[in-house]
């Protein structure tokens, strides 16, 4: 009588061994391995939350990191002179490597490096756009992003732009992207439809982050339609 | 069955007069300051973030409040000679142990209730509206909080050290979460040796890292079969700790 609690035990742990193998064979997380992990300043906070099993809290920080870099830099990772956003692509790998379905992440990253004025490294753009498709080709915006830089290179500007337009609504798509069309509408001269585009994004609750400059836009485009008349 | 009730109610009721409600309170805090700071940073993530970081914060104190709770559960005891004047009475030691794990884990879980519904409004305040995604992952988290109960208490009683358990617990909840990593290191050893040692070891430690819905909440959604089984294995894992926590405990002479 005394192994019948051991017997039991394994028992048990057959069954688990079992359900395990099930539940693993009906869904494996799709996560980069930990070696695959960016390198760098954040390369410990990045393993250690991923190893006690907080992957998407530590893409969220990353995030939080991307963000802070575009608003201006972080002291860890400083930009040469004249190399403006030299470590943006790193930083959106690293928050898509921990977490693939971040996507906005590699779109915000993306957008920036393909069509920022100043900037304008699309080759860099597509590289994180392929890794991001590779990753989750479940989401249709990468491939979107690669034909409109691909409509770029070929100078093909109006494409580019209507297929851009095409995905302004979608929930996923960053709000600096959509910023980034209504100043491209407005460097070709579309006043109009820079304004239509400006409107949209203030109407959007989950553009918050742009509201203010939205409303600078605005302004500034209608006393320009008003010149435009005159 | 009926000591093993009265046990699990007192236990349960000791610890929601001493602990469990603290630790929510306190998460209660950390949540909204917590909240307020990320919702200013997050940008256009503000409620992915928000959900992400409430999750992750109920799961670690549930965490840390079920380690400390069980690794001091029966040791405490032993240390104060109070086991003594209990097990004097009728009361076999597998309905004891069990009914104070059970009681442990019950107050463990109303405290992740409590911070999940402060959770819940929080994020309902921010438009976010998911609750059968977001009850599966409480689910997956209440999970891992029992196999870490069950595994605390087995390591308390094996090792009769709380400072030893509690590390070895750290030890094994981290190394749950490698699960994956190690099967791949196997695939890719070339020494026989390594693989069996790298298998046996992913197989034995918990596998929390196919059982981390929260983690995989933003991918495409595991099938419904998928969570049936993680509740099974859960449950399997749970109890197979417990039998052999009171393997243990019978053989123990006070």
């Amino acid at each position: 009588m005394r192994g019948r609690w051991l017997a039991a035990a394994a028992a048990l742990l057959a069954l688990a061994l079992f359900s395990g193998s099930r539940m693993r064979r009906l869904h494996e997380p799709r996560f980069p391995r930990l070696a695959e992990l960016r390198t760098g300043p954040f390369a410990f906070q990045d393993t250690a939350l991923a190893a006690a099993g907080f992957r998407a809290p530590a893409a969220d920080l990353a995030w939080i990191q991307l963000l802070q870099y575009a608003a201006g830099g972080v002291p860890e990772l400083p930009d040469r002179p004249g190399h403006p956003y030299e470590h943006l692509a790193e930083l959106s790998l690293r928050v898509t490597r921990l977490d693939p379905s971040f996507h906005r992440a590699a779109l915000f990253g993306a957008g920036i490096l393909a069509w920022f004025r100043g900037i304008e490294r699309p080759d860099e753009a597509a590289e994180l756009l392929h890794e991001g498709m590779r990753r989750s080709p479940e989401e249709p915006l990468y491939a979107l992003y690669l034909a409109a830089i691909a409509f770029k290179k070929q100078g093909d500007t109006d494409r580019m732009a209507a297929l851009l337009e095409s995905s302004f609504d979608l929930p996923q798509t960053p709000s600096t992207m959509k910023a980034i069309l209504a100043n491209l509408r407005q460097s070709r001269g579309e006043y109009r439809q820079a304004l239509a585009l400006w409107q949209r994004i203030l109407e959007n609750d989950r553009d918050r982050s742009e509201h203010a400059r939205a409303k600078i836009k605005i302004a500034e485009l209608k006393r320009l339609l008003a010149q435009q008349k005159r | 069955m009926q000591t093993l009730s009265a046990v699990f109610a007192y236990t349960f009721k000791e610890h929601v007069r001493r602990k469990a409600w603290l630790s929510s309170a306190l998460f209660g805090l950390v949540l909204l300051g917590g909240a307020l700071i990320v919702s200013a940073l997050g940008a256009d993530e503000r409620a992915r973030l928000m959900l992400d970081l409430g999750l992750a914060a109920i799961e670690a104190i549930a965490l840390v409040s079920v380690v400390y709770l069980t690794v001091n559960l029966i040791l405490a005891e032993i240390e104060s000679r109070a086991i003594h004047l209990i097990l004097s009475h009728p009361v076999r030691r597998a309905d004891y142990l069990l009914g104070r794990f059970l009681g442990t884990v019950a107050s463990v879980a109303l405290g992740m209730a409590v911070m999940a519904l402060m959770h819940a409004a929080l994020l309902g305040l921010y438009g976010w509206w998911e609750p059968l995604r977001y009850l599966a992952a409480l689910g997956c988290m209440l999970g891992k909080t029992a196999v870490m109960g069950a595994l605390s208490l087995l390591l308390s009683l094996a090792l009769t050290s709380e400072a030893a358990a509690m590390a070895f617990a750290v030890f094994l909840w981290t190394l749950g979460h490698f699960s994956s990593e190690m099967r791949f290191l196997a695939d890719r050893s070339g020494s026989s040796f390594l693989k069996t040692a790298l298998v046996a070891f992913s197989h034995a430690a918990p596998d929390f890292a196919h059982f981390n819905y929260r983690d995989f909440w933003h991918a495409p959604a595991p099938p419904s079969a998928w969570l049936a089984w993680a509740g099974l294995y859960a449950l399997a894992y749970t109890a197979a700790c417990l039998a052999l926590s009171v393997q243990l405990f019978e053989q123990k002479e006070f």
